[in-house]
């Protein structure tokens, strides 16, 4: 079965090729970028690439609609991120093709494409098959990206015509940096925090644990207290470190989805029927006002700072 | 002057997953519920009909069956949604349109708007449901009905036969024009809708809503995936409330289960 693989970077097409690593059958490239050393990258992992060369998710659409017809794939693979699901779910409109996201798992079976994925908030997970030619978005950062081998050709392909809906602008979004999904201690905080000076309790903890302030919707998102990229939760980041230490969160499903990977969590809230108790290792029902400051001292008085 | 019209799902409701045999998901017993950012949606839609006129329809495609057991969830749904401001409620409720499949789904939209004759100025939708989560029914729309479609927008303004959104990217936002007729997705972040009043759900109740079949639609009921089977994921936590004569003594404790568990040295 041909597979075509959709990707924006070359990191995000090495996750889907990994993700169909145990599939048999030709692979081609179509990269959704304006940078010709993404490109080239992309061409570096050793198959075809059509370098789709826009930003705009309608020509991307239009010039994918070419490649798909050139190449008729079996399947089509990509990333799950924004960009992606926009042009793939236009393409799977015109030719009425199955599409999923949030897959976790591939395999080919009996002439039907076999995939589970996480629903539900990912309190679930659903075993589904599709008829080919089928279309399957794969969780970011779910698959360690293939290495290089080799070296594929290079198709330039321009949009023809100018798409109805025009970008008329692009506006770089304020990112703290701070690397959430990379730290052992995350610190999470939710709406028990009542100011956004007090948020200094929670980056006082995370700094004498060696971790990181993350936040859950209404912090990031919505009151914008935190960076958006310290966001945690399905629409946020994902992360998984050693210690999570949920602060006033109550424990909404597609904040939980977000955690799921921590090997520890620890609660604290005041309200002792927050659902957050039911996720986590070990809670404390107290107020967090009260209890960061002793933490803080305590801490510190161990490191012999107090 | 056009009309408009918001696409509102009766979702399974996360929140009360519940296995009868094992870890399999019982989806019966699952109730269903206006589908979380459906709800942006709607208030989106009634600010935009203030602004363009019209009348504004939602449409409800139940893709849970059998429709008999779903009755009342999918009246609460669309009631909710008429309640905040959809003038006329289109539903189709169908038992061979269950389970959903979103390339039927996306034909049974288009072929309502086709059959009842809406010449929609913008249809309106939320990024993704509660339940499936994939975010596709706007796109496949859109490519159907040959318009223009902006996805992820945090933010519309209308002008002259047009608008200009943000889309909110992972990394960046957008700012894009499209000539109207338009399809677009919203997120949570576009407004902070209310619940509805108590004079709203009243009203609503006089409002008309309209059951549709596939056989109405001249819909084929075509299938391109099948759910063989659905789990619920257990999380195993250990679920220690820490209790302690005092807050000096949790923190304590907290401390020592941390060293313990070689997180702190």
């Amino acid at each position: 079965m041909k597979i075509l693989v959709l990707g924006e970077t070359s990191r995000d097409i090495g996750e889907s090729l990994s993700a169909i690593s145990s599939i048999e059958g030709d692979r081609v490239v179509a990269l959704f970028s304006t940078s010709h050393d993404e490109a080239s990258r992309a061409s570096a992992l050793g198959y075809k690439v059509y370098h789709l060369n826009t930003r705009n998710t309608e020509a991307a659409y239009k010039l994918l609609v070419k490649v798909y017809e050139a190449e008729s794939p079996g399947l089509i693979v990509s990333v799950s991120t924004k960009n992606p699901r926009d042009v793939l779910s236009r393409l799977a409109g015109l030719l009425d093709l199955p599409l999923a996201t949030n897959v976790r798992k591939i395999s080919v079976g009996d002439g039907k494409i076999v995939y589970e994925r996480a629903v539900l908030s990912e309190r679930s997970i659903s075993l589904e098959e599709a008829d080919p030619p089928a279309i399957l978005l794969v969780m970011p950062r779910l698959f360690k990206p293939i290495a290089g081998e080799g070296q594929g050709s290079i198709e330039e392909l321009e949009p023809s015509e100018e798409p109805a809906a025009r970008i008329l602008e692009v506006k770089r979004k304020e990112l703290g940096g701070a690397r959430i999904e990379e730290a052992d201690v995350v610190v999470g905080v939710g709406r028990g925090f009542r100011r956004r000076e007090d948020l200094r309790l929670a980056f006082e903890l995370a700094e004498l644990l060696g971790g990181a302030v993350g936040g859950s919707r209404p912090i990031a998102a919505d009151l914008k207290w935190l960076p958006e990229d310290a966001w945690i939760g399905i629409s946020g980041k994902r992360i998984s470190p050693k210690l999570y230490i949920a602060v006033g969160i109550s424990g909404a499903p597609q904040h939980m989805a977000g955690v799921s990977g921590s090997k520890i969590i620890v609660a604290i809230n005041k309200d002792k029927s927050a659902p957050i108790f039911r996720y986590a290792d070990y809670g404390i029902v107290a107020d967090l006002y009260e209890i960061l400051p002793i933490l803080i001292r305590k801490l510190k008085e161990r490191k012999g700072l107090g | 002057m056009g009309d408009l019209v918001v696409l509102v799902k009766a979702a399974l409701n996360p929140e009360l997953v519940r296995s009868s045999d094992g870890d399999r998901l019982d989806l019966d017993s699952v109730p269903l519920k206006l589908s979380d950012i459906d709800r942006n949606a709607v208030e989106e839609a009634a600010r935009l009909k203030s602004i363009l006129g019209g009348k504004l329809y939602s449409i409800t495609v139940l893709t849970w069956g059998p429709a008999s057991l779903r009755e009342k969830d999918l009246r609460l749904a669309v009631q909710e949604a008429l309640a905040k401001g959809v003038d006329e409620a289109i539903v189709v409720a169908d038992d061979s349109a269950v389970p959903g499949d979103q390339v039927l789904t996306a034909n049974i939209i288009v072929g309502a708007i086709k059959s009842l004759g809406l010449k929609p100025d913008i249809i309106i939708a939320a990024e993704e449901s509660i339940d499936e989560g994939t975010g596709q029914i706007p796109g496949r729309v859109a490519s159907k009905l040959g318009f223009p479609y902006v996805s992820f927008v945090r933010k519309i303004d209308v002008s002259d036969g047009k608008i200009i959104v943000e889309r909110d990217l992972e990394e960046v936002v957008e700012v894009v024009e499209a000539p109207l007729p338009a399809v677009v997705s919203v997120t949570q972040e576009i407004n902070d809708p209310r619940p509805p009043t108590l004079i709203q759900i009243r009203r609503a109740s006089k409002k008309p809503i309209r059951t549709l079949k596939l056989s109405d639609l001249n819909v084929e009921p075509v299938r391109k995936r099948a759910i063989r089977e659905l789990r619920i994921i257990k999380e195993e936590r250990k679920g220690v409330v820490i209790e302690a004569e005092s807050v000096d003594k949790a923190a304590d404790r907290l401390l020592e289960i941390l060293e313990s568990e070689g997180i702190l040295k």
